[in-house]
């Protein structure tokens, strides 16, 4: 058999990728004299579970799990029901401009969202939003990609399904959420999680709009409490593990929905 | 009758154009107005003053540091990642066992926060204790000081970058890979064809759609090239400026001096380029394209 190498490849592949994380769990564990040794063990004499306890009181990381929490579901939830109300009328209503206004929307997609910082900072200036829970999931409620992946599944659904909805005289808001989400729950949890993902991870936007800690996400927390600690390996790599732990296990847990909606986002 | 469609249908939107509006397409065209005009946002008053933030844009030596910076990026990071990504695609397609394992782990950085694997990044290229020199000389290969060694700050962003991203492109490649019907390989197998020639006949040319996606997809991404530079270096981009991307430039000008206009200048920049190359290839991919 020559898979052997096909093997060897992929172990290489997975070390390299998967490296950093063990190595940060093990700095995680580790006592202050063992972290900055020039000969590193992966393993520590004794683990230093007081590592986690410490970083997790030099900073309010209970809130800004809280925080991130509360965006990320509010910009998911909402993400959703727009989203879904949104790709519904693409696949399901026959309405003038239809062709050209998803065309705009798939167009959008393309712009690189960073390069509006400015102008966006300034229209949430001007509304007051600065500093806001508000300013920061506002923005976020709709993403085309949830409309253009729900707008694929509703597209394959049988018209059978909307057609005796029609008959019996639903309002198209009620074929969406009473009947066609119930079964397009597969594609909800993917772009759910994507969405949720996406949001849990974003940097920029809290860095420009959370002016104080009281609005701090995790992300933006963290690389706070990195520069405040400067050289405390073990308690930077303790808060670095509890800042990926939950977004590694919801990733886990929806693996396939998640790898689903990402391949499929390649399929045009 | 269609006219109540064509109501409903707009109702149903409502949300999705009205936030798009606002925050997408309204920005856009914002961005190109105040880029006319001196504005430091603290005072009411804006001054119009023409093409001139253009004109000291690519005046300033800082501003043509950060454009060939992003661009030097941009060309290493995207062939890089794709060929990486492509060669793990190819690996995961091939008959083996615990192809799940293998695709969930190398996913694993694309879904944790660059704020958190910057850090862990930065303590590995510690220049003192970190455990890349440590591994490195295993090798014979000296210790460097990674994160202040001007010539290595392009190497450790890609690095990171490639680090970051080479699963998602494995499993956007690997979904491609799987679209590629099998009777292909069976004719050329009938022929003769060896492993090199399947790929290079087969596999590649019905794979160019899925490559000019994850192209435009990367070669955007890369264009925005801000936060490794930042979680890796703090505030200051890069030891001596080599770190400055057109980003992180648009930002100092923004949000440190607050240069409203001049940074939309910026901004607007970086957008055309990144317009451009999208629109290059985007007719290249149809140009080239091949119907599997």
């Amino acid at each position: 058999m020559r898979k052997w190498w096909i093997y060897l490849l992929l172990i290489l592949l997975v070390l390299f990728v998967i490296g950093p994380f063990i190595w940060m769990l093990s700095s995680s564990v580790k006592p202050e004299g063992e972290v900055l040794s020039q000969v590193p063990h992966l393993f520590p004499s004794h683990f230093e579970w007081g590592n986690y306890v410490a970083a997790w009181k030099s900073a309010p990381f209970g809130h800004y799990f809280l925080n991130s929490f509360l965006i990320s579901a509010a910009e998911t939830l909402f993400d959703l029901t727009f989203g879904a109300m949104a790709a519904f009328a693409f696949a399901r209503i026959e309405f003038v401009g239809r062709r050209v206004i998803f065309v705009i929307l798939l167009a959008t997609m393309m712009v690189p969202g960073e390069v509006l910082l400015i102008p966006n900072y300034i229209t949430l200036t001007n509304l007051n939003w600065i500093n806001t829970y508000q300013g920061l999931i506002v923005p976020w409620m709709v993403s085309v990609f949830t409309i253009f992946l729900m707008r694929q599944f509703f597209l394959s659904m049988p018209q059978d399904l909307f057609d005796a909805a029609e008959v019996d005289g639903c309002h198209p808001m009620r074929t969406l959420f009473g009947i066609v989400m119930p079964l397009a729950k597969p594609i909800w949890i993917t772009a759910g999680l994507i969405k949720f993902v996406g949001s849990w991870n974003a940097f920029l936007w809290v860095m420009i709009v959370a002016n104080s800690p009281n609005l701090y996400t995790l992300p933006v927390g963290l690389v706070n409490f990195s520069s405040n600690v400067g050289t405390v390996y073990n308690q930077l790599m303790a808060a670095a593990t509890f800042s990926v732990v939950p977004l590694i296990v919801l990733f886990l847990v929806g693996q396939r929905y998640f790898i689903e909606g990402v391949a499929r986002s390649g399929i045009r | 009758m269609r006219l109540r469609r064509t109501m409903t249908a707009y109702l149903m939107l409502l949300p999705t154009l009205v936030l798009i509006g606002a925050f997408t397409v309204y920005p856009i065209f914002k961005s190109f107005i105040i880029s006319f005009y001196d504005w430091d946002m603290l005072n009411p008053v804006r001054t119009f003053v023409g093409f001139s933030n253009y004109v000291h844009i690519f005046e300033d030596p800082l501003f043509r540091t950060a454009l060939f910076n992003t661009l030097l990026y941009v060309v290493l990071f995207v062939p890089i990642v794709l060929v990486v990504g492509l060669g793990a695609a190819l690996l995961l397609n091939a008959k083996i066992r615990f192809r799940p394992f293998f695709r969930t782990a190398m996913f694993l950085p694309y879904v944790t926060s660059l704020s958190a694997t910057g850090i862990i990044w930065s303590w590995i290229f510690n220049n003192q204790f970190g455990i890349l020199n440590y591994l490195l000389h295993f090798f014979g290969i000296q210790p460097q000081d990674w994160l202040n060694n001007t010539h290595l700050t392009m190497f450790n962003l890609v690095l990171l970058s490639v680090w970051q991203n080479v699963g998602y492109v494995a499993v956007v490649f690997l979904a491609g890979l799987q679209g590629i019907s099998r009777q292909y390989y069976e004719a050329a197998q009938v022929d003769g064809a060896s492993g090199w020639h399947r790929l290079r006949n087969i596999t590649i040319p019905l794979l160019s759609p899925t490559t000019y996606f994850l192209l435009l997809l990367t070669t955007i991404e890369g264009f925005k090239v801000f936060l490794q530079v930042y979680v890796l270096y703090g505030e200051t981009p890069g030891p001596n400026n080599t770190g400055l991307t057109l980003l992180y430039y648009m930002f100092n000008e923004g949000f440190n001096d607050y240069r409203m206009g001049y940074a939309s200048a910026a901004a607007y920049v970086l957008f055309l380029i990144t317009f451009i190359f999208t629109l290059v290839q985007m007719l290249l991919s149809r140009r080239v394209h091949y119907d599997g």
